[in-house]
């Protein structure tokens, strides 16, 4: 005989496993545990001395546009920032009409004469003064990605991440030569390129400056190819190149310095003309946010940092992955 | 008397009954017919979204299983083949060798082969990869991005729940057609 | 003007294509450049060959329950159902679990239901609505998983039974609303056997799986009856099922020997006299006095689940992350680099806006959610007292019609079933004859 139970119990009972049953299922559903012995920390590697630090920052401008990737500074000190498919441009005192190059713009060189020449993945424009542009060169063969370009007065040097080579071409655009090959011959290793950051830039004593990311150093080249000399040491730590790929821009003082961009611990430093180590312009902790995000990031190929160098000796750096342009000046010698 | 059959009176419980199987029949060809665009054919399988994977390292942990389904998988055709690997290397080497104190993987789960020079292959042995994500970070931080983690369909249970997916801080795991079951990384700019 | 436009396309087909990436190395040796291996998940034959399965073995459940009567036949299906759903499928999709996949397609926008799993749900409810429990019987892993271990069955107390009776009730609202906002699947994280059928777990599901299994082998089936969220519904569809569970097709002569044959609770007596005890004023004074107090009891309930809503909230991932946010943001902690805890505040702290407004939305849903809940189990209470007020009748001794999950067991206790099959009656199973009072009776009986 089945006896009918009291509300009175039944209710408290129920309420009381009702309660429970919710807290026992509101149980966090995810512990963490605050440690993580995987953990991949470079943060060590992320301070630097201050004492090692020979340059202040004057200003900050941020590009209008996003994915902004090359940077470089032309006459009346103008700076161009490559962003997407366009080329912003501004002064100090104001900006200036963007030049629209309708594909992805992959880097840029602005000789004394007011052109603007780009790179455009395989093929090299110039802009007139009116901002329209005309292909000077297209590249010939499957694979060219063209990261770096350095215009002279007759000559177009291009850095070819693709194929791993500097092609020297005529301003007209008729290839004139290649530089950096492997040649086992003439026992040289060639031009190691993981990721597309290979770049050139013409120094005052003749040569090229040419940056050799997978072997961690610089190389110095004859216009004609010969390989005069290199510098560079793959190491962490702040006179060196980090990671697997660096430098990955360049770009040379008035005097003849060269500055170098880095990624993965994104940092800027200065170099005597051979090699030395002078300086560091900014430190690793300045780039938070590019540490930040290009951490999170699936990779580091959007990340970075590019440099250019003003007539005034200034060093302006491009956060590629904030879009911030930053002017800096040597420090006042105490 | 036939067996199963009932022998009940066709009562009010009776008609009661069948009135309530009726609706409970309507009721649940409802909720399949209103369902019914919002079904699939194809069943559903968890797979990490390699472009928002934080390499928190709770898939080397939080699986159901005692060694994860997940794995480390090398995108070679993303790869820059360098002889200092930072996906492979410890920050600062003491040498480029496959000394364990050199590697980064703590199973040794990455085999470096020597292609030509200064070419290295970095393959990943799936035996041995606990999915631990810190090659992915040190290969995401400095290089391609050419190695990430994705959930490996022979040995994943497919729990109807994944524990790894409500344990993500970045949400990166969610459902795919089991038809393509697999986020790969290709690459590009 | 068609010729250029053809070339434009292919110029274009092939700036996208070689837009994709950047190339590795020219290899001088002529290395190939190998492609990442894709193993296929569970071919989707397979999924539907599962569906399969289950019909055939809810057909086959069916017919040895009815037609067959046979106890020894469920044993083996069962048998195979633990092997085929339980460890080779790993219990996982189920059709306890389905419910869940139910209530989060139907709410969640962006999430397709598969068709087996639809199945999965649907066809033993539809069974259970014309045969009764034939899936707990012998097709359900959970259920043939503890009837293999029940050693000797303990009877458990009336009041408690009804008194467990109705948590299977609270865990299918449970499960339904918290799969319905997207907060967890429930049903699926405290299945205390899956574990045991993967052969892995965390030492406190694969503790509870086997507490539940030691549980079972003095208490019969005590997921069935007190868990599981499924029975509920199959509960709900037996008591209108067309066919019921019957000791014997024959006549029933009182004879009282199939009433400890139940290891399962479910087997009731016949309303005599004894039941009479009670006038009809009273009964009817009770019936409207819990038919007024229903709808408080519901109220309360509501109110109850109102109060736990920010807790239930805290189980959605958005609505954790958040609070994890501000609470870090008022007193900040430091997290060690590259933990998930800092890992996720770097998330949050990327667009705070976003996470608090849509953790804001979530948690208006999960607070209707839990006033339904509560309101839920306010009902539930309410019925259940109403449904042990009200009488019913009957002659036989027989199956509860919600509680019988089809075992066959009973059946050969019965001497009329076994005079009707041509067994001996003599041999009496030893499950049947548990008290002495019973032994002199079939004594008698002979």
């Amino acid at each position: 005989m089945s006896d009918v139970p009291t509300p009175h119990s039944r209710r408290q009972f129920f309420g009381k496993l009702a309660q429970g049953a919710v807290a026992f299922g509101a149980a966090p559903g995810a512990v963490f545990s605050a440690t993580n012995p995987f953990a991949y920390d470079v943060s060590r590697f992320g301070r630097t001395d201050p004492a090692m630090i020979g340059w202040e920052e004057i200003s900050r401008r941020t590009t209008p546009l996003p994915e902004a990737r090359r940077i470089a500074i032309g006459a009346g000190n103008i700076v161009h920032v490559a962003a997407g498919s366009e080329i912003v441009r501004w002064k100090t005192d104001g900006a200036l009409p963007s030049l629209k190059a309708g594909a992805m713009v992959t880097c840029l060189a602005l000789p004394r004469d007011e052109l603007v020449f780009a790179g455009l993945r395989d093929r090299i424009v110039s802009f007139d003064t009116e901002g329209r542009a005309r292909v000077i060169w297209q590249a010939e063969n499957d694979g060219s990605w063209f990261s770096g370009l350095a215009v002279s007065e007759h000559d177009i040097w291009i850095a070819d991440s693709g194929l791993r080579v500097i092609w020297h071409c005529d301003r007209a655009g008729k290839v004139l030569g290649r530089v950096g090959q492997k040649d086992r011959e003439r026992d040289r290793a060639g031009l190691v390129v993981p990721s597309p950051f290979l770049d050139v830039r013409l120094h005052p004593d003749g040569l090229l400056r040419v940056n050799n990311p997978g072997r961690h150093r610089v190389e110095a080249y004859t216009p004609e190819g010969d390989l005069e000399f290199t510098w560079g040491k793959p190491t962490a730590a702040v006179p060196g190149f980090c990671g697997c790929c660096n430098p990955i821009a360049l770009a040379i003082l008035p005097d003849g310095r060269i500055v170098t961009a880095e990624k993965g611990l994104p940092r800027v430093k200065v170099y005597a003309s051979d090699g030395t180590f002078e300086s560091v312009v900014a430190g690793t902790e300045t780039f938070a946010e590019n540490v930040r995000r290009c951490g999170n990031a699936s990779d580091c190929t959007r990340g970075g940092l590019d440099v250019a160098v003003d007539s005034e000796g200034r060093i302006h750096i491009l956060d590629r992955v904030t879009g911030e342009v930053r002017v800096m000046r040597p420090k006042a010698r105490a | 008397m036939k067996p199963g059959v009932d022998p009940e009176p066709r009562g009010r419980r009776h008609f009661l009954r069948g009135g309530a199987r009726l609706m409970a029949l309507t009721g649940l060809a409802g909720v399949a017919g209103r369902l019914a665009p919002r079904t699939s054919a194809q069943t559903s399988v968890w797979q990490i979204d390699p472009l928002k994977c934080v390499h928190c390292s709770n898939c080397a942990t939080e699986c159901v299983l005692k060694q994860s389904a997940v794995k480390c998988v090398h995108a070679f055709a993303m790869c820059g083949y360098c002889e200092l690997c930072t996906g492979y290397f410890e920050p600062e080497p003491n040498a480029l060798t496959t000394a364990a104190e050199n590697q980064l993987c703590p199973t040794n789960a990455i085999k470096r082969t020597y292609v030509e020079d200064p070419y290295y292959e970095y393959e990943i042995d799936e035996a041995l990869c606990i999915g631990c994500a810190k090659c992915v970070e040190g290969c995401s931080r400095f290089g391609n991005g050419s190695m990430f983690l994705q959930i490996r369909h022979d040995r994943c249970l497919n729990c109807n729940e994944c524990a790894i997916a409500r344990s993500c801080p970045a949400e990166a795991i969610s459902r795919v057609p089991v038809g393509h079951p697999y986020r790969l990384k290709t690459g590009g700019h | 003007m068609a010729h250029r436009a053809w070339l434009l396309l292919l110029f274009a087909a092939a700036a996208l294509g070689a837009e994709s990436r950047f190339p590795p190395p020219d290899f001088e040796g002529g290395h190939q450049v190998p492609v990442p291996t894709t193993p296929a998940a569970r071919a989707l034959t397979l999924e539907y060959l599962d569906v399969v399965v289950l019909v055939a073995a809810l057909g086959l459940a069916t017919w040895l329950v009815y037609r067959s009567r046979s106890r020894r036949g469920i044993t083996w299906l069962s048998l195979f159902s633990l092997g085929y759903f339980g460890f080779y499928r790993r219990g996982c999709v189920c059709a306890i679990g389905a419910i869940q996949n139910i209530a989060f397609g139907a709410f969640e926008p962006g999430y397709a239901i598969p068709l087996t799993v639809l199945a999965f749900f649907v066809a033993p409810l539809v069974v259970a609505l014309f045969f009764g429990r034939t899936f707990c019987a012998a097709v359900c892993p959970h259920g043939a998983l503890q009837d293999l271990v029940l050693v000797k069955p303990l009877k458990v107390p009336s009041w408690l039974e009804h008194g467990l009776g109705v948590l299977p009730f609270f865990f299918v609202g449970a499960g339904v609303i918290f799969a319905a906002t997207g907060s967890a699947f429930l049903i699926c994280r405290y299945d205390p056997f899956v574990p045991l059928f993967r052969l892995t777990g965390s030492v406190g599901l694969l503790g509870l799986g086997a507490a539940f299994l030691v549980i079972g082998t003095v208490i019969g089936r005590p997921y069935c009856r007190f868990f599981c969220p499924y029975g509920a519904l199959l509960r709900l569809a037996s008591l209108a099922a067309k066919w019921r569970v019957r000791v014997t097709p024959d006549t029933c002569t009182q004879c009282r020997l199939c009433e400890h044959s139940c290891p399962y609770g479910a087997m009731r007596e016949p309303s005599g006299g004894a039941a009479a005890a009670e006038s009809p004023p009273i009964e009817r004074r009770r019936l409207t006095l819990l038919l007024l107090v229903l709808p408080v009891l519901i109220g309360l309930g509501a109110l109850a689940g109102y109060q736990l809503a920010p807790a239930a909230a805290r189980l959605h991932p958005t609505v954790a992350l958040a609070e994890f946010h501000l609470r870090n943001q008022a007193s900040p902690t430091k997290y060690p680099a590259m933990t998930p805890e800092a890992l996720s505040l770097e998330r949050a702290a990327a667009d705070p806006e976003t996470l608090i407004a849509s953790a804001k939305r979530v948690r208006q849903r999960i607070t209707l959610a839990s006033w339904l809940l509560g309101a839920w189990v306010g009902l539930v209470i309410g019925a259940k007292l109403i449904a042990l007020s009200v009488r019913v009748t009957r002659t036989d001794f027989e199956p509860d019609r919600g509680g019988c999950v089809a075992c066959a067991r009973c059946f050969l206790s019965c001497p009329n079933e076994r005079v009707r099959r041509g067994l001996p009656v003599e041999a009496l199973p030893a499950a049947a004859a548990a008290e002495p009072a019973v032994a002199a009776v079939a004594a008698d009986a002979k």
